[in-house]
């Protein structure tokens, strides 16, 4: 009660000056290009290289990405209360699909340095010859074609009634994004399960794992709602939604994160346990490789740093309702997100230890610059509040 | 305190005629300093606790304590026999420390079993429960409050209690309905 905001939603909303962030989108856009253009030097020195780290950084976005595309449809199925003054962040963040689009381009190109399975004729590996069905190049590429098909198509929906809404307040147009949002929940399912199997699992063709989509999924939810609170924590320093988003909206953010330690910790080690468990050699493959050599090390970083850490803190009432706290463990999940990653692509690379190399930052920094870019660009353009919804009251006054 | 009639004061209670109007009653009540007193709605009013001034629960940290018991609780039992006093290899897994992942599904449940059973019974004892009789069911118009009535309740057990001043500062929140409530 005591962040309590006793705003009267202002029918114009709130936007950004114009040229608000011209010196930060010049040097984004710079250091954008730079890391791509490097990133395409890259490709020349070591195809090999180049396209697992591009592969790396590419499935680090995209579930953050489709992660807040998860976010907004979970405020449109649950009519949810709350997040209705950050949902417009939701959607500047989901729109930057498009982009993902052509960030995917590459990865089709060198898809025959990423995956074998490419490479292997019908008739030499068993295991894939009943395979084949579903890995095929055809097929494969059908697929990939329908997730963005389906992320972008439903962003834009999304993107789209709620501008219009804003214009002239209409309640039907929360409506229609709710019955796009019970369309997109199953499809959302299929589309990051099967995207996880074909882009991260199709690296190591020969691993079963039923828990994989649901695996990557824990993490892209938990992550990109500490992005989300990032997004916002920034936008506050820069003196926007300051009377909008109060505390109590942070302490909700907070518990979503924790529980999405829990989920993460849960199905990781859910898929861990099973697979140690049976101690078959088909499924051990994957775990003996990442709990071998250097990459032991790294996985006993990511079980500690993702789950006890984060936990331990989250499990607090204090932290959570602190905009600054707060905004440490999301940078901290978030960069955990990123190790995640890291330790299911690159051990396919390097399969015999850890080996950080300047390649494989590249891509990053290339793609994450261009898309923050897009992202103020994008952010711009419309109120940073859905400033007609017609639940924006109840929203500003949450408490829990 | 009693009646003029002898009988046995429980408190003073009023009746509003909104949550929202209770809700401001109770931010009175709270800063003239009564301490016992309580509030009854047919559902519960966001943002309540911190206009009554209770603070944070101690519930928490007891089902905290639970769960800490209950982990211990299945470590020792699995660990105990398992590594220390009968060890058997089963399945060509380690018998030290790292056979955890094995030991990790019941450490998790009874961890949930123990701060459930704490959360439960916590509950109960705090809150008084079971309770079979209350004295504001002496009070005809509280049966509204399972329905339609919002009520404030001060307790004469109150160190602040007196009758002039609880009916002074009831009558200020806007309350109705102002009475007496007999202990039976």
């Amino acid at each position: 009660m005591s962040e309590r905001s006793d705003v009267v939603p202002v029918p114009e909303g709130e936007y950004i000056e114009p040229n608000r962030f011209a010196g930060l989108s010049f040097i984004l856009a710079i250091v954008g290009l730079i890391g791509l253009a490097l990133s395409i030097v890259g490709a020349f020195v070591d195809k090999h290289q180049f396209s697992f780290s591009w592969l790396f950084a590419f499935a680090f976005f995209f579930t953050l990405i489709a992660g807040c595309f998860f976010w907004i449809i979970v405020h449109h199925v649950t009519d949810a209360e709350w997040s209705v003054v950050v949902r417009r962040q939701l959607e500047n963040l989901a729109m930057l699909m498009p982009v993902m689009l052509v960030f995917f381009i590459p990865i089709l190109i060198f898809r025959h340095h990423i995956y074998d399975w490419m490479n292997i004729h019908p008739g030499h590996d068993p295991v894939l010859d009943s395979k084949r069905a579903y890995l095929n190049w055809h097929f494969f590429l059908v697929r990939s074609l329908f997730y963005f098909a389906f992320f972008i198509c439903a962003t834009l929906l999304f993107r789209r009634f709620s501008i219009r809404q804003d214009r002239d307040g209409n309640p039907g147009y929360t409506i229609n994004m709710r019955k796009v949002a019970f369309t997109s929940l199953p499809l959302f399912a299929l589309s990051l399960t099967f995207g996880a199997y074909d882009w991260l699992l199709g690296v190591d063709y020969h691993w079963f794992s039923t828990m994989w989509g649901v695996y990557i999924f824990a993490g892209a939810a938990g992550s990109s709602m500490s992005l989300l609170v990032l997004v916002i924590t920034g936008l506050r320093n820069a003196g926007y939604l300051k009377e909008t988003v109060t505390m109590e909206h942070y302490h909700i953010m907070g518990k979503w994160m924790l529980s999405f330690v829990v989920f993460w910790a849960y199905i990781g080690f859910s898929q861990y346990m099973l697979i140690w468990y049976a101690n078959m050699p088909e499924e051990t493959e994957y775990f003996i490789r990442r709990n071998t050599e250097s990459w032991n090390a790294m996985s006993l970083f990511l079980v500690i740093g993702r789950f006890f850490i984060p936990f331990t803190i989250l499990l607090w009432r204090s932290p959570k309702k602190s905009a600054r706290k707060l905004c440490l463990i999301a940078g901290w999940l978030v960069f955990m997100q990123l190790v995640d990653i890291y330790i299911v692509i690159l051990p396919m690379l390097y399969r015999t230890g850890l080996h950080v190399t300047v390649w494989d930052f590249l891509p990053l920094i290339g793609m994450g610059a261009t898309l923050a870019f897009v992202f103020l660009r994008i952010a711009a353009r419309t109120s940073l509040f859905p400033n007609r919804d017609p639940r924006l009251l109840e929203s500003l006054r949450t408490t829990n | 305190m009693r009646t003029p009639y002898g009988n046995k004061v429980y408190g003073m209670g009023a009746e509003y005629p909104s949550a929202s109007a209770l809700y401001e009653a109770a931010k009175m009540v709270r800063d003239a300093g009564f301490k016992r007193w309580d509030v009854h709605s047919p559902f519960p009013i966001h943002g309540m606790d911190e206009a009554m001034g209770l603070g944070k629960s101690w519930l928490s940290a007891f089902v905290l304590a639970g769960g800490i018991t209950g982990l211990l609780t299945a470590a020792v039992l699995e660990f105990g026999p398992s590594s220390l006093i009968y060890p058997l290899i089963v399945h060509g897994k380690p018998r030290n420390f790292f056979t955890v992942p094995a030991f990790f599904p019941i450490m998790f449940e009874l961890t949930i079993l123990f701060s459930a059973f704490t959360a439960f019974f916590a509950m109960l004892i705090m809150n008084g429960l079971p309770r079979w009789y209350h004295p504001v069911f002496n009070w005809n118009r509280f049966s509204r409050a399972t329905n339609d009535g919002f009520f404030l309740v001060i307790e004469a057990r109150d160190q602040r209690f007196t009758e002039l001043e609880a009916q002074e500062i009831l009558e200020q929140s806007g309350g109705q309905h102002i009475t007496i409530i007999h202990e039976d």
